[in-house]
Order: C-alpha cells, then structure tokens, then sequence
C-alpha cells in the first residue's frame, strides 16, 4: 500500500503557498517583537511580599513618573512581577526599585537582565552573519551532498529544492512568533536565532534522506521509469523513519516546552514548529518540487513514459 | 569462536563504560557503600549562573587612548585590579576574564551565589580611574578665551534688551549666573561704598548713575561681565553723629561669568600617558626629618619611570596633577626633575587619610575606565527553580522518548533505551570530569536545552538504523543479515545527518553569546557522543543479545514490516 502523496501534490501547494503567504503578511505587517538582546533595555523579576501584591496597573501607575519608554508590567506566578523597559542604565534600575519598595518595602529582585545599546548592536550583527553563515554552510552540504546526481534533475535542483523548502520552514516559524509577538507579546532575541539555525541543520537532514532515497531507486530503476512514481515511492519508503526521527525530537521538545521553565519555553516552542513545519515540508513539499521541476523539462512525458 | 569471544570481550567493555560513567553521573547508587560514594562525588557538574543565583556583569574597556602595543598590558591590569576587588568580596568561585567582541574589549565578571546584587556592583564600580596629567599648552586658554567671548557677546545682547526697557528682574532670573538671582531677580541691596570690587563700585556709586535706570554699558569685574540697575539711594547721614554724609545705593545686576583656568582642571591639565597601570608600589612613607607627617610614596614600572621623568623634567616648578576618574585629587608641584621613578606626596595627612588614599590607589589603579554595558543577575531561589523544572522536563523527556522506542522498535528499541540511559550517563560524566581538564564545561538553562534535545537526536541514528533493519526483512533477509544490512546501509544518511547538526552547532558557537553558546556547545558534544552510542555502543549489544531463537519469532525484534512494498 502506497500513500499518492506526489499525485496529490497540489494539496501541499495551496496549504504551504497559504500558510507561506500568510506568515510573509504578519512579518510585514507586524514584524517581530524584539527582546533587550536585539534593542538593548531591562528586564526585571521581582517578588512582593505575601500580603501585599499591587496588580498590574497599580505598579504601571507608580512607575508612571519616570516615563520609562516601551514599559511592560506582566504578573507571574507565585507574586511575582515581571517588568520590561528600553532603558538600560544602572540609576534607572535603581530607580524602579526604590519606587517598587514604595509599594512594598520587602519587595524581592529576583532577576536583572540590562543589555546596553553597544551590545544589543552587536548581537544583531553578530545574529545576521551567524545566519548568513549557517545559510551558506547549508548550501555548500547540500552542494556536496548531490554531487553525484544528474539525471533526469541536476545536482544543483535537488539543491534548490532542499532550499526552497527550508526557507518555507523558516518564514512560517518566524511567521508564527510574528503572530505570537502581536498577540501574545512574545519577544524575539537570540535563542530565537539560535532556534532558527538548529531549524536549519535538522531539517536539512530529513530532506536529504528523501532526496538519497530517490536517487537510489533512480540508479536501480530501468531508463524510462516514471519519475513521478520512483519519488513517490522513495517517499512512501522513507516515511516511517521521517515521522519517528522527527517524533522523537518532538516529544523531547514538547517536554522542554511544557515543563522546562519560561526561560527556554519559547525556545522550544520555536524549534516545535520548525522541526514539525521541516518533516512536513521535507515529505510534502520538497520531493514535489523534484517532480514538479522534472515535469517542466520534461512537458510531453506523462505518468509513464 | 574467536568472534564470539570478540563481542564478549566488547559487551564488557560497554558494561565497564555503562558502571563507571553511571556512578560518575549519580553517585548516590553505592550510597550503601560511603567510601565508594564519596570518591565518584569528588566530581561535580559546574552549574551556571542562571541554574545556581547569581550576578554576571560585562563592561566595556575603553582603549582608545593607549597606544595599540600597551593595550593588552593595560587590559590585563585591569582584570588584575578588578579580580583583587572581587576577591575581598568574599564569595566562592568568581570569575575575571578579559573578552573581545569585535573592536571592543570586555570584561567579563562572574559572581555565584552573590545575594546583594547592587553592592556588589558598587564594588567594582567604585574602582577608580587613575592617571597623572600636566598641565596644558595654550589650547586650553584659547578654550577659555573662546567661552569667554561667548559670555561677553551674550552680555552684550542682554544689555540692549535691558536699555530697551525688557523687564530686568525677569531678565535677571533667567540670565545671570550669580547664585540666588532666581529668587532675588539680581538685587543686592543696600550697601556702603566700597563693598564692591572697585570696577562694579565705580559705577555703582557714580554720582551720575540716576536711580531706576540701567548703566548703558557692561561693567568688567574678575567675576564676569555685569549689567547694572540701580533701584534705590538713601543717605545714613548725620543723624547718627557720623561724619559727612553717606551713601547707600541698592543695585540690581546680571551676572555673565568669566571663567579662568583654574575652574576647570579637566581643560587645564592634559593626559600624559602615565597612569595607574605604570603604579608598581604605593605605601605611606614618613618625611625623614623629625617626626614628620605621613606621606603617599609612590614607586613606578619600568616605562613609568621613564615617563614620569620626561614630566618631571618638562615641568620643574609647575603642577602636576593626580586624577582619579576624571577628579583631582592632588596637584603637587614639582621640584625637581625625578629619575629614579619614586615620588612622595606630601599634604598635611593624618595617618588614617594617608593609608585610605594609598588603599584607593592601590586598588583603584585601574589603568582603562570601565562601563557596565550588560548584566544578568538572577536570584538562587529562582535558578534553583529553573533547574528543577529543566531536570524534570529532561525526565519526562528521556521517559517519553524511551516508551516510544520500546513501543515502536521492541527488543531493538530496548536496547536503544539502554543505549539512551548509556549516553545520558556519559554526558553527564563528561560534564563533571571536565572540571578537572583546563576546558571545563558550564551547564546553563539553555545547556540543558541542548541536552535534552541530544536525547531527541540520539535515537534518531538508531530509527534509521532499525528501519532498514524492518526494510530488510521485509525483503526476506534473516535476522542477523538483516540486522547487518541495517547497520551498514544507514550508515551514510547517519553521518549526513549528525554532520548538518554539527555545521549549525560550529557556527552558533562562534558566535559566542552566553545563551546561544550554551547551547550549541551541548548539543555538538551530544552529537558526536551520540554517533559513538548510536552506532558503536549499539552494535556491540545487539552483537551481544541477540540470540538465535528470536529468528523463529520475529515479532520481537522489531514491529514487522508489511510486505507490500514491490521488490525490485
């Protein structure tokens, strides 16, 4: 029993041009909530005491005088405040705690995480060439990795489909914390690129192991094979092993995400759609591109040749 | 026969492997047997700030005035002088290191466990920025000269809107410099002939000054340039029997300042190259003669010494100034050119002041000025709790991950369980043996991270390998060629695959932030460990475990493939 997943390729089409489209719409439209890794500023943790917990409002309210640019004020668990502003030098961090110790004098820090302009600088840089750098590692693998596959689809097609379909990975995940910034107010820094690469690396594998698949049962078949059916088939041959790769790494991560603390949930979060959105696309799309290119070369040559 | 003894021989290496890392990783196994127990806890996991409380501060060094030779030195010195400070602050394993980060020289500083966050900051902070400077050529009067002009011309302007009839005491409020004309709009009141310096009396009290006007022209005093209205004038004549008649005269002004040279130390003196990191020694010393009182010796390096008798000898009989951050606190003057590199401060000290401004300079003699352009403090409470929540979230993972093998692979998935249990231990064995090597490995939140998704990756080598198996025998292949065949024909996308990983982890090493690094230098090592347990740890337990009767059941190797696919 074969699944016709390349015969139904169209499907695919519509569900990832749309999905592609939207996520390109909302980075446009919204962009991403940069954290204090990207903008530089503060973001401090602090605990009130048992009796005394002000709600939101009240501590925007007294820190209202010292007209801090872009101020959050997000409750946490267990009494717990969590505040996020632009500033980031240390008299204004003493500042806010002074005002918050005159809502409540026991008022614990817990956290302080102050990024300078000149870093935050930086780090975007440093964000943009790792990028570029893991994008052109990428590409000379994928390069090496199809060296030895010409024909009926060059080295370099199978190479720009694998691409297609990370940069398909890519603008949906970036898509979907787009949405998530706007709604959720969820912010993009450094472990978000970081996430993005790891995106990268991993799905890159799960294409390529498609991609031997299909050049291996090309080398078998007989000259004047159905193209279409040989992809069909490595894919159905290499679904098993797509799914439970990638379901391990899921399930790890749905762990890290449900249990491992705010810290790295967003962290993980990101890799859960990229490496769910990377098995799709390595299955559903960049195989069908493969068959898709062959039949723009080859217009006359039908199901059979 | 030889083979077999081969695998036996290699089952018990694995076994050897499993017991060693297993006790390294926890321990609390022998808790039955102490001595045991307390030789594999000698080694620890390096916990990172985020996971154990405590404060993690960079600052940025500012090197552009030091030639690019000395920059290293002067670097060096600094991390020495901060590391000093950060010891007397008492708390366990901090760290001092010197980081670059593009064009810019960091200083990176590492507290565990600090629970005052702010006074740790003051700490460091209040280290000073120390140099000797001299004084400045005629720049610094064209400085002066330039200001003074501006004040000048501005008086003048002020003036006309002041004979053109501008209210004077809103004029005063908001122009003149002297203190207290915000609240008095310039009056001075009544006063006597000569209580003024002479030029502003001379025109105070000219006879032909009419009360209620203003003196059309700018008076020039050693404090500045004056506008002048005159308010009132009485006379305290005779009627108390004092002689002649006396004038009083209420004036009103608007002062524009004169600046000299003197008020501004940071225009009058200029750099000289010399500053703390040139300090080799300073101690209290006693003048020799008599009892005398304390005074600061100050002994210089090598290229210290030289400059400092270039600015001796340049600057016999003019002052020299000590700086520190940006403030004099001494300006000696200089006797005599000084070639022995050893100068003495002498001031009117009391012992206690001596020995407090020889402990400033001596710890404060930080040879780069230094900003705090990051920091991250976190509470122990908070990273306690940070790490419980990733260590479980590792559990459940590893749990999970191990129920769907068992589920999904059944004798080969077991065996990868084993091989994950296996490769959990020796991560962290590794981990706490790298304490003992020059490179040791800081397990952070995003560290952990990595490791739990290693565990995701670690199996990924063995579904391949146990779906070729399944493709295998599907074909009608045996077990044990199967099983072989697996191995062997999953080998290349195994090794494609670790290896796009690895390309990812190298890059985002490089680039180097905390949270990223972390996680990235977790995840190459699991990784690379991984391929090892995957691939070699694996084989040799399935060499070893299987056995031949399983040949009749094939159930229970793996879920059996559906023979559907045609065979080509």
């Amino acid at each position: 029993m074969q699944l016709p997943i390349i015969q139904q390729r169209k499907y695919a089409y519509v569900f990832s041009g749309l999905l592609t489209l939207a996520s390109i719409i909302c980075i446009a439209g919204w962009g991403l909530r940069l954290g204090i890794d990207f903008k530089g500023g503060t973001l401090m943790e602090v605990r009130f005491t048992e009796t005394a917990v002000p709600t939101a409002d009240v501590v925007r309210e007294k820190l209202g005088a010292m007209e801090l640019q872009s101020l959050t004020v997000q409750p946490t668990a267990e009494r717990g405040m969590l505040l996020r502003y632009l500033a980031s030098d240390e008299t204004t961090n003493s500042q806010v705690l002074t005002t918050l110790k005159g809502i409540d004098p026991a008022v614990e820090q817990l956290r302080v995480d102050f990024i300078g302009a000149s870093v935050s600088n930086q780090m975007q840089s440093q964000a943009f060439t790792g990028t570029a750098l893991a994008l052109l590692g990428i590409a000379l693998y994928v390069a090496w990795a199809f060296r030895r596959v010409s024909y009926p689809v060059t080295s370099w097609e199978y190479g720009a489909g694998a691409i297609i379909a990370l940069a398909h990975d890519i603008i949906i995940t970036t898509g979907v914390f787009s949405l998530l910034g706007h709604f959720s107010g969820v912010e993009v820094g450094v472990p978000f690129i970081a996430a993005l690469l790891t995106i990268l690396g991993y799905s890159v594998n799960d294409t390529i192991v498609v991609y031997d698949r299909v050049r291996e049962n090309l080398l078998r078949a007989r000259t004047g094979t159905d193209f279409e059916g040989i992809v069909n088939r490595s894919l159905n041959e290499t679904l098993v092993r797509s799914v439970n790769t990638s379901l391990t790494v899921i399930i790890v991560l749905i762990a890290v995400a449900v249990w491992g603390g705010e810290s790295v949930r967003w962290f993980a979060v990101a890799l859960l759609v990229g490496v769910g959105f990377g098995t799709y696309s390595s299955i559903f799309v960049a195989s069908a591109l493969l068959v898709s290119r062959f039949k723009m070369k080859f217009p006359k040559s039908v199901t059979s040749v | 026969m030889n083979a077999i003894k081969k695998i036996r021989f290699q089952f018990a290496g694995v076994v050897l492997l499993a017991l060693v890392s297993g006790l390294i990783a926890y321990p609390k196994l022998v808790s039955f047997a102490p001595p045991v127990e307390r030789f594999f806890s000698q080694a620890k996991v390096n916990l990172g700030l985020d996971l154990q409380g405590g404060i993690h501060l960079e600052y940025a060094a500012d090197t552009t005035d030091l030639d690019t030779s000395k920059r290293d030195d002067a670097l060096q010195a600094a991390v020495d002088v901060i590391e000093r400070r950060v010891n007397a602050f008492g708390v366990g394993e901090p760290v001092v290191q010197l980081s670059r980060s593009g064009s810019e020289s960091r200083i990176i500083v590492e507290l565990p466990g600090v629970k005052d966050v702010e006074e740790a900051k003051s700490m460091i902070k209040e280290t000073p920025f120390l140099e000797f400077r001299e004084l400045a050529g005629p720049e610094a009067e064209a400085q002066i000269d330039a200001a003074n002009a501006q004040s000048q011309e501005t008086a003048g302007k002020i003036l006309e809107n002041a004979l053109a009839g501008s209210d004077f005491t809103e004029l005063a409020k908001t122009w003149s410099r002297d203190p207290g004309a915000k609240e008095n709009g310039g009056e001075l009141g009544f006063a006597k002939s000569g209580s003024y310096v002479p030029e502003f009396d001379a025109v105070a009290f000219d006879p032909n000054f009419a009360t209620g006007s203003v003196h059309p022209a700018l008076v020039e005093t050693t404090f500045g340039w004056h506008i002048l209205k005159k308010l009132d004038e009485r006379s305290t004549s005779a009627a108390d029997g004092g002689e002649g008649e006396e004038r009083e005269v209420n004036i009103a002004h608007i002062l524009f300042p004169k600046y000299a040279i003197e008020d501004f130390p940071q225009l009058r003196y200029k750099a000289t190259g010399l500053s703390g990191k040139n300090l080799k020694d300073v101690y209290v010393d006693y003048q020799s003669q008599g009892v005398g009182s304390p005074q600061i010796a100050l002994r210089f390096d090598e290229e210290g010494t030289r400059l400092f008798a270039d600015i001796t000898s340049r600057n016999v009989g003019k002052p020299v100034a000590i700086f520190i951050d940006g403030e004099v606190v001494s300006q000696p003057t200089v006797q005599a050119e000084i070639r022995d590199g050893q100068a003495v401060i002498t001031s009117n000290f009391t012992l206690a002041q001596a020995n407090a401004e020889v402990k400033r300079f001596n710890e404060g003699a930080l040879p780069v000025p230094i900003t705090l352009v990051s920091q991250q403090s976190i509470d122990a409470s908070l990273g306690r709790s940070a790490l419980d929540q990733s260590v479980r979230a590792g559990i459940y993972g590893l749990a999970a991950v191990s129920v769907f093998m068992l589920l999904f692979y059944r004798f080969l998935g077991f065996i990868a369980v084993l091989a994950l249990l296996l490769y959990s231990a020796m991560l962290l064995a590794l981990f706490k043996l790298s304490i003992f090597t020059p490179f040791p490995i800081t397990l952070t939140l995003s560290g952990i991270a990595g490791f739990v998704l290693s565990i995701g990756i670690a199996v990924d080598a063995n579904v391949l390998i146990f779906e070729r198996t399944r493709e295998e025998l599907s074909f009608g292949k045996s077990m044990r060629k199967a099983l072989h065949e697996g191995f062997r024909r999953a080998w290349p996308s195994i090794r494609d695959g670790h290896f796009s990983t690895l390309i990812t982890t190298i890059i985002l090493i490089g680039m180097g932030t905390g949270f990223v690094k972390g996680f990235a230098i977790i995840l190459a090592l699991g990784v690379l460990l991984s391929l090892f347990t995957a691939v070699v740890l694996v084989r040799i337990m399935v060499n070893f475990l299987f056995a031949d009767w399983m040949e009749k059941r094939p159930w229970i190797l793996v879920t059996p493939k559906k023979l559907d696919t045609p065979k080509n």
